[in-house]
């Protein structure tokens, strides 16, 4: 399946998603080329383009993109609207196929992938934040943050519903519909939603778009945190200062990436000392689980 | 079951394997497969439960919808239920009508065969002649009664009189055979026939009709202008199918022969088997004698028909059967009209659910996932609609059989059992496009969709 052998000498996935095999940390967040030689970027692309017809017009959404993404990067994705950022992130989510170039994730070329093993991956390895939080109405918090382990095998649904509620702070409102819950509740339950599975990237497409600047500054907390316990992020956003509490600021305008820049000193530097906590990130889970059963 | 097969190999890997992963890994993880198979049957179980969940939640969120959707379905397990019913309890009804004549005896009638086969065959008769070598030379047959029948009596009582009344000639064993007893007086015996005697049995309708009562035991009718000593009055039978049993007399054959000399070569009886067991053995045993008797060679027709009672009762049974399926059948088609309703509203659903597919796709959901949640979701909806149908149907037909003039109908449980089987396949055949429909849905176009 894997057209290109360059990185299967080992497997990134288990890697990434394993504690024992968790590389050393790296002592600096560091930039595109810059990257430790052995590392696989969770997210690579490569001269990628993405056209959408429309009757017999094309729409050039993508025009020849090349970056990658490293793990526990905390990204920020900013442009004009049209300028093609949803598109990129319905790409990196494997909700979406490239019309040419290549998209890596972990190292793997997904565009060969059938259907139901890129569900899987959305499944796993993806958590997805929408602008407009997407829950099911007549479902509670909880059972809506279920909803991902639903589709896969896993044990202790529940219990891991509850701690990923937990981990954003609604452990109370378990039982909660969506429509008893304020928006940026909604929002914090649509993380947990994303978070549940343990995926390696965070997508959020402009997940404060909908909600006033205090709750905005609320669920950026939360990013915040689960960014300093190791979480790979990257964010749709069209506040500068929303992208400023980001490491790294990739800019696109109709379709190319017109800057891509990092940003030494964020503004509320949440992570100094986060690769000490991402240490400790799955056995805090663990604690989280006996804390919410 | 192969890509849940695969989605078990897959159990605790990573979504995303190595292309190239190893061929014993794999046949590793293939023997483990046993020790996994429960954990997986249980996953599926627990799947396809969440799905019926979510599908009482969508169809309880969607009340009234929902009711109208399966309305159709609804009316159609309620009229095939019913009409099952009726046809059911009226055949029953039937079949012990029949049985209560007993099935024992047989009605031998003369009967010209379709006229082509009947070339070169004499004259058709049946005459006591006939009846009496029955009677002698057929050892499975036990008690025997000619049955001379006119339904054209005059009978004459002081100034009352009735016209076509059903006369019977018939010797003293007709009472046993057919169960005819009288409760008041007697029924004419064996010496009545040898001399035949003047004497009648008299139907309780019969006595209605003339204006009198059991004090007319010992009085003179006339029948045809021939005078008869009433002897007894008939044990009321009532009716059986639309025919009132009580409307009738019977006089010794000897005597009917008499009255009526017309009859003398067409003569019926009644021949009574010896036991249960013996009823096919009887008939051919008569078919045999009347057969030598009138000369017929091998391959020429039967000129006259042994009508068994027994056989009565089974084609009774067929025809309700056929008649129940051949009504239940039509009524049938009314589910296609239902489950095309269904088709309407989840194809309906499903766009209005858009978003949500949309959702679930993109935290993991398959296409075969979304096509069971919503093929689950028709066909819970149809089987609630096959169970209220049910119960209408029953209650219906519980409420009919109250009606004093009613026969008790019953709802056979291979009926219910298949309504309900036919209101879920309904489900499943008119629920595959709007579920297809909704499994393709690409999740893009999910989440943009407003
Ligand atoms: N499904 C689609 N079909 C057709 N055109 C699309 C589709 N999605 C996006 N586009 C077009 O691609 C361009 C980039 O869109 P998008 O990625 O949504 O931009 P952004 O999220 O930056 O606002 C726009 O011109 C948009 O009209
Ligand atoms: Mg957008």
């Amino acid at each position: 399946m894997m057209t290109s052998g360059q990185h299967n000498s080992a497997n990134p996935t288990r890697d990434a998603a394993s504690p024992a095999s968790t590389p050393p940390p790296r002592s600096e967040p560091v930039g595109l080329g810059r990257q430790d030689a052995h590392a696989v970027p969770v997210i690579e692309l490569i001269d990628l383009h993405k056209n959408y017809r429309i009757g017999t017009e094309i729409v050039r959404a993508l025009r020849g993109v090349t970056l990658s993404i490293a793990e526990n990067e905390y990204v920020a994705i900013m442009g004009p609207s049209g300028s093609g950022k949803s598109t990129m992130m319905n790409i990196f989510g494997c909700l979406d196929v490239p019309t040419s170039g290549e998209f890596r994730l972990s190292g793997k070329d997904v565009s060969k992938l059938s259907q139901s093993r890129l569900a899987r991956i959305r499944g796993c390895q993806i958590g997805f934040v929408f602008q407009s939080f997407e829950l099911l109405p007549r479902t509670t918090a909880l059972k809506n943050v279920q909803l991902p382990l639903m589709y896969t095998q896993a044990t202790k649904k529940r219990a891991r519903a509850m701690a990923a509620l937990d981990r954003v702070g609604l452990a109370d409102r378990a039982k909660h519909h969506p429509n008893q819950l304020s928006g940026g509740q909604k929002q914090r339950v649509a993380i947990a939603r994303a978070l549940v599975q343990e995926p390696d990237i965070i997508l959020a497409d402009e997940p404060t778009g909908n909600l006033d600047s205090k709750t905005g500054e609320e669920i950026m907390a939360i990013f915040d945190s689960v960014y300093s316990e190791g979480q790979t992020i990257i964010m749709v956003t069209h506040e500068e200062s929303i992208a400023a509490r980001c490491r790294r600021v990739i800019r696109l305008r109709d379709g190319y990436v017109e800057s891509d820049t990092w940003n030494d000193r964020p503004s509320k530097p949440s992570s100094e000392t986060a690769h000490d906590k991402r240490e400790a990130r799955l056995p805090n889970d663990s604690h989280r689980l006996a804390a919410a059963s | 079951m192969a890509p849940d097969a695969h989605a078990l190999l897959s159990v605790g890997a990573s979504a995303i394997e190595q292309s190239d992963a190893s061929r014993s890994g794999r046949l590793r993880r293939l023997l483990t497969l046993p020790a996994k198979l429960p954990r997986w049957s249980w996953s599926v179980a627990a799947r396809n439960g969440q799905n019926v969940v979510t599908a009482f939640v969508q169809i309880w969120a969607n009340k009234g919808r929902s009711i109208l959707t399966t309305l159709g379905i609804i009316i159609a397990v309620t009229s095939i239920i019913t009409v099952v019913s009726f046809v059911e309890g009226f055949g029953n009804y039937m079949t012990n009508m029949v049985r209560g004549y007993g099935t024992q005896f047989m009605i031998i009638h003369p009967q010209r065969p379709p006229s082509r086969q009947s070339v070169g065959l004499r004259r058709v008769t049946l005459n006591m002649a006939d009846v009496n070598a029955v009677h002698a030379d057929c050892p499975s047959v036990n008690r025997i009664s000619p049955f001379i029948y006119t339904g054209d009596g005059e009978i004459v009582y002081g100034v009352e009189k009735i016209d076509k009344v059903p006369v019977r000639g018939v010797s003293e064993h007709y009472q046993t055979i057919r169960q005819f007893f009288v409760d008041a007086g007697r029924f004419f015996g064996p010496v009545d026939v040898a001399t035949a005697a003047h004497v009648i049995v008299i139907g309780r309708s019969v006595l209605k009709a003339l204006q009198t009562d059991d004090s007319l035991i010992g009085e003179h009718v006339y029948i045809d202008g021939t005078r008869f000593l009433v002897i007894g009055v008939l044990q009321s039978k009532g009716s059986n199918m639309g025919e009132d049993q009580d409307e009738t007399v019977m006089i010794p054959y000897t005597t009917a022969l008499r009255l009526y000399p017309d009859l003398k070569d067409r003569v019926r009886f009644l021949a009574e088997a010896t036991d249960e067991g013996h009823i096919e053995q009887a008939d051919a045993e008569i078919t045999r004698v009347l057969r030598q008797r009138h000369d017929l060679l091998p391959g020429q027709p039967n000129d006259f028909i042994v009508q068994r009672q027994d056989q009565m009762v089974k084609e009774f049974e067929t025809i309700k059967t056929v008649a129940g399926s051949i009504l239940g059948g039509i009524v049938s088609i009314s589910l296609l009209v239902g489950g095309i309703g269904i088709m309407n509203v989840m194809l309906v659903s499903v766009t209005e659910r858009t978003r949500e597919i949309g959702l679930r796709k993109s935290v993991g959901g398959r296409r075969r996932d979304i096509l069971m949640q919503f093929l689950t979701e028709a066909i819970v909806l149809c089987s609630l609609g096959g169970v209220v149908g049910v119960a209408l149907g029953i209650g219906i037909s519980r409420i009919a059989s109250l009606h004093p003039d009613m026969v008790p109908l019953e709802t056979p449980a291979w009926c219910v059992a298949l309504a309900l089987v036919f209101s879920a396949g309904t489900g499943m055949i008119f629920g595959i496009i709007p579920a297809f429909k909704a499994a393709v849905i690409h999740p893009i176009d999910a989440i943009r969709h407003e």
